[in-house]
């Protein structure tokens, strides 16, 4: 049975499949990237600059 | 500082947290461990040396094949993966180390986990690296691109990447003391979760005693699995730990923030969602399906705009610094490497079309990308990171700016003087195979005729090596001046940071809309909150989720490729005529691997004009069906053997690898006379037969008779090599008995049984889903018809 099932596949649609699944998520992660505020973002980027944690950048913290 | 209430408001950090949330914080003390970044920082260095020198010797072994007379342990096939392995797995992991270790634990304001595994990881690697430097000369490989270390020493690097090094690292971050895990941290997560699935998969074996192995996956199979591999290895080892690498050291060095942070989450994940696909477009017109080699193709083209996302993000961070570049050599690395990228993440999506690949593919111009990559991203980016690393480790001056300055330039013009001549080879290497005459023949027929236009360009690149290893040597000087200098005793300062909370925080709720109150359907409120996404500022801080989510990604897009390949019978149409090796022949195959012939011998006609005339019938996805490994190769260095079977005679063989100049005064091959002076064990092809038995090879006699069955064949060889004018015997060694024997009975076999007849089936036997025997072209009727005037092999196989 699971020979004839896996025969039956079109598998060609894979191709498509994969295509349709990556713009999906690719265009969930740009969205979300899109809705990080100017703040945030700046933050985030500056988090390598500080060896020392003085600022551990806890919500707590701040 | 922003207030709790300030935060509140901001919906994308930590919004709707209530402040009851946190309690108030415990302080703690702690000193990073920069005792293992100096350890990885110096093995870096020291391995660089020896990858490229490394590196040096095989290019002047492609301008001198004679250099070694013939000896075994440094002959181009064995010390070839000795180089990629130095340079891929030793250099350029010993700095994703170096940089993962120090920047780790400054983004997470933490020590790593714990010290032991640390020093495990390290001497481990060691280990595994020096185990490879001494097993690839003696011919111990599992004969795969990149993967040749065999099974033992996979399992070791299994454990220490992910037994030790994957843990210590994943440990770190869920006791990090940073509530944000900054992008370069996303890149290192990549790296080891891929990196160990690919591992695993690629070199699932059959072990053969303790040096010996056969893949699991045949053929196709085998080629899809090995560069779905191959191609992710420079993703997740060369690609992704480097951005990470970047996006710390490079603003670190230019003191100022990444140009765009949201460029580089888009970075991250176009990356991870996309290169995993890409592996098949090293297969173009092979025997993988079309559809396969077309989807890789697709990604590979998408693959280009993140790339330059990341290249230009890089380079914009240096806005308002660029007067810093022109003094500062930790910048100048950086730049160049930056712009490397870029170049290597252009030319490869272009590589990848098919059209251009069909150009491409087997040439130098391969080998000219991949140095552009290797040198320029990976090298020079590692020395811009050693060097700013150098007087943090050793607390003290840099010895000598002048001194990295002039590396610099030395390595910069090293790797143009390389890729500008391999370019050109590559090119002429593509084009002269393919030009027609005005006859519709091949141009140059014959494969040497391309030498004499290549060989000045590999002396080139052999002056290039130089200059880049001298390179090298003033970095090794100014490293070891540096560190004389260092202080009696390191200082390690002692921080204080708070704990984050241990518990679990509570879901973050978005922040009230404007459709709250509006008379709107439930699901429009709902979207309404999650579109402001707060529910992925979530997982970039909970790593374990993350890494969760990341694995599913690489996974399920390797899925897509995987299943359909393995799981369609149509797209490995069996071949009813294409039956196993004999126990010679497998003796034989296990030579051709130990050799490393692979490195300059396709097994692969493509079904392109120029190609069918110059090697016969293009090679079909059923006649690859016992081989574990597959040999198809990624380069020609030589002609391709896909067809060599029958086309020389078996005495023609024996002169050719006792002294291949003497057969063809152009030729680069080495001699292999050491394999006309060793006997073969016959008794230990009984274990080889057993092996392929195994993996599906239906043997019946061969598994009681092996030895014999061996000899039997040999005799008959070595009574035609002898019959032709060879010597009975070589250095006490009969010529039945050596090692050569079994190679050339190996050659003689390739891509013949596509000629012969099906065997008759039994009565009332279920007709097999296989490929329709073709209508011979007249080159394959005079293939067969050279067998079988030039080889008793054949008819010997035939008998067999």
């Amino acid at each position: 049975m699971l020979k004839d099932v896996i025969r039956a596949i079109d598998y060609s649609d894979c191709a498509e499949i994969a295509l349709a699944l990556f713009c999906v998520a690719f265009a969930l992660m740009t969205y979300a990237t899109m809705r990080l505020s100017r703040r945030a973002t700046h933050r985030f980027a500056s988090i390598p600059l500080s060896d020392t944690p003085e600022d551990p950048r806890d919500a707590t913290k701040e | 500082m922003a207030t709790a209430e300030a935060l509140a408001n901001d919906t994308n950090l930590d919004a709707g947290q209530p402040a009851s949330a946190y309690s108030t914080p415990r302080m703690e003390s702690f000193s990073y461990d920069d005792d293992i970044c100096r350890k990885f920082a110096v093995a870096t260095l020291l391995w660089a040396l020896v990858g490229t020198a490394a590196g040096l010797l095989v290019a002047l072994l492609m301008v001198l094949p004679t250099m070694f007379s013939g000896l075994q342990w440094l002959s181009f096939g064995r010390l070839r993966p000795l180089h990629t392995n130095a340079a891929i797995f030793a250099f350029a992991g010993n700095a994703v180390f170096a940089a993962v270790y120090y920047s780790t634990q400054r983004l997470c304001k933490c020590r790593m986990w714990s010290d032991v595994l640390s020093r495990l990881h390290f001497w481990g690697w060691q280990a595994i690296i020096v185990a490879a430097a001494v097993t690839l000369p003696f011919g111990i490989t599992q004969g795969k691109e990149y993967a040749e270390l065999e099974w033992p020493i996979d399992l070791a690097i299994a454990v220490v990447w992910l037994g030790f090094f994957g843990v210590n690292f994943f440990m770190t971050l869920v006791n990090r003391r940073e509530r944000h895990m900054y992008v370069a941290l996303w890149f290192y997560i990549a790296t080891i979760v891929t990196v160990t699935v690919l591992h695993v998969f690629n070199n699932l074996v059959v072990p053969m005693g303790l040096w010996k192995s056969y893949s699991v996956y045949a053929g196709v199979q085998d080629a899809f699995m090995q560069w779905w591999y191959g191609h992710n290895a420079v993703a997740f080892f060369l690609t992704t730990p480097f951005l990470g690498l970047m996006y710390y050291f490079l603003p670190k060095a230019a003191d100022r923030p990444v140009f765009s942070y949201k460029l580089s989450i888009l970075h991250f994940w176009s990356l991870v969602f996309i290169y995993i696909w890409a592996g098949p477009h090293h297969l173009h017109y092979t025997a993988l399906p079309e559809w396969a080699t077309t989807l890789g193709m697709l990604f590979s083209v998408m693959l280009w705009m993140p790339s330059w996302g990341g290249m230009i993000n890089g380079l914009l961070t240096l806005r308002g610094a660029w007067q810093k570049v022109a003094t500062d050599p930790v910048l100048k690395f950086f730049v160049v490497g930056i712009t490397f990228y870029g170049m290597a993440t252009f030319e490869g999506p272009m590589l990848s079309v098919k059209s251009v690949n069909g150009l491409s593919h087997y040439t130098d111009w391969t080998i000219a990308h991949v140095h552009s990559g290797a040198l320029g991203w990976n090298g020079m980016m590692s020395f811009g990171m050693l060097y700013w690393l150098a007087p943090r480790l050793f607390q003290t001056r840099l010895w000598s700016q002048k001194l990295a300055s002039a590396h610099f330039w030395i390595g910069t013009i090293g790797i143009l003087l390389y890729i500008v001549p391999i370019y050109i080879a590559g090119l002429t290497q593509g084009l002269m195979w393919r030009e027609m005459d005005e006859t519709g023949q091949l141009k140059y027929p014959d494969f040497v005729e391309v030498m004499p236009y290549v060989l000045p360009m590999w002396w080139i690149r052999v002056l290039a090596g130089t200059l880049f290893v001298g390179g090298v040597v003033l970095m090794v000087i100014n490293y070891f001046m540096t560190w004389l200098s260092r202080p009696a005793e390191y200082q390690e300062p002692v921080f204080q940071a708070p704990a984050l909370e241990k518990k679990t925080l509570p879901r973050e709720q978005p922040k009230p809309t404007s459709l709250d109150n509006a008379p709107v359907l439930g699901f429009g409120k709902w979207f309404a909150g999650w579109q402001q996404m707060a529910w992925h500022r979530q997982w970039e801080r909970l790593p374990v989720k993350f890494t969760v989510l990341v694995t599913v990604a690489v996974v399920v897009a390797s899925l897509f490729e995987i299943i359909p390949t393995f799981l369609i019978r149509g797209n490995v149409p069996t071949i009813a005529s294409v039956q196993p090796y004999t126990p010679l022949e497998l003796a034989g195959r296990d030579i051709y691997v130990a050799e490393g012939c692979y490195n300059c011998h396709s097994q692969m006609v493509r079904p392109m004009v120029a190609e069918t005339k110059r090697y016969g019938e293009y090679s079909k996805p059923g006649e690859f069906v016992y081989d574990h490994p597959f040999q198809w190769g990624s380069r020609r260095i030589g002609p391709d053997l896909a067809r060599q079977g029958g086309k020389y005679s078996s005495y023609w063989h024996w002169t050719h690898l006792d002294n291949p100049q003497a057969v063809n005064e152009a030729s680069v091959m080495p001699s292999f006379k050491h394999l006309l002076e060793t006997e073969i064990d016959f008794k230990k092809v009984t274990d080889r037969v057993i092996a392929a038995h195994r993996l599906g090879a239906p043997y019946d006699e061969e598994l009681e008779n092996a030895p014999e069955m061996a000899r039997l064949q040999a005799e008959a060889i070595a009574a035609d090599i002898v019959s032709q004018g060879a010597p009975v015997s070589r250095n006490g060694v009969m010529v039945l008995d050596s090692q050569g024997v079994a190679l050339i009975a190996y050659l003689q076999r390739l891509g013949v049984d596509y000629f012969k007849p099906a065997p008759a089936e039994p009565a009332g036997a279920e007709p097999s889903d296989t490929e329709g025997q073709p209508a011979k072209s007249p080159e394959a009727d005079e293939a067969e018809s050279t067998a079988s005037k030039e080889s008793d092999t054949t008819s010997l196989v035939s008998r067999l």
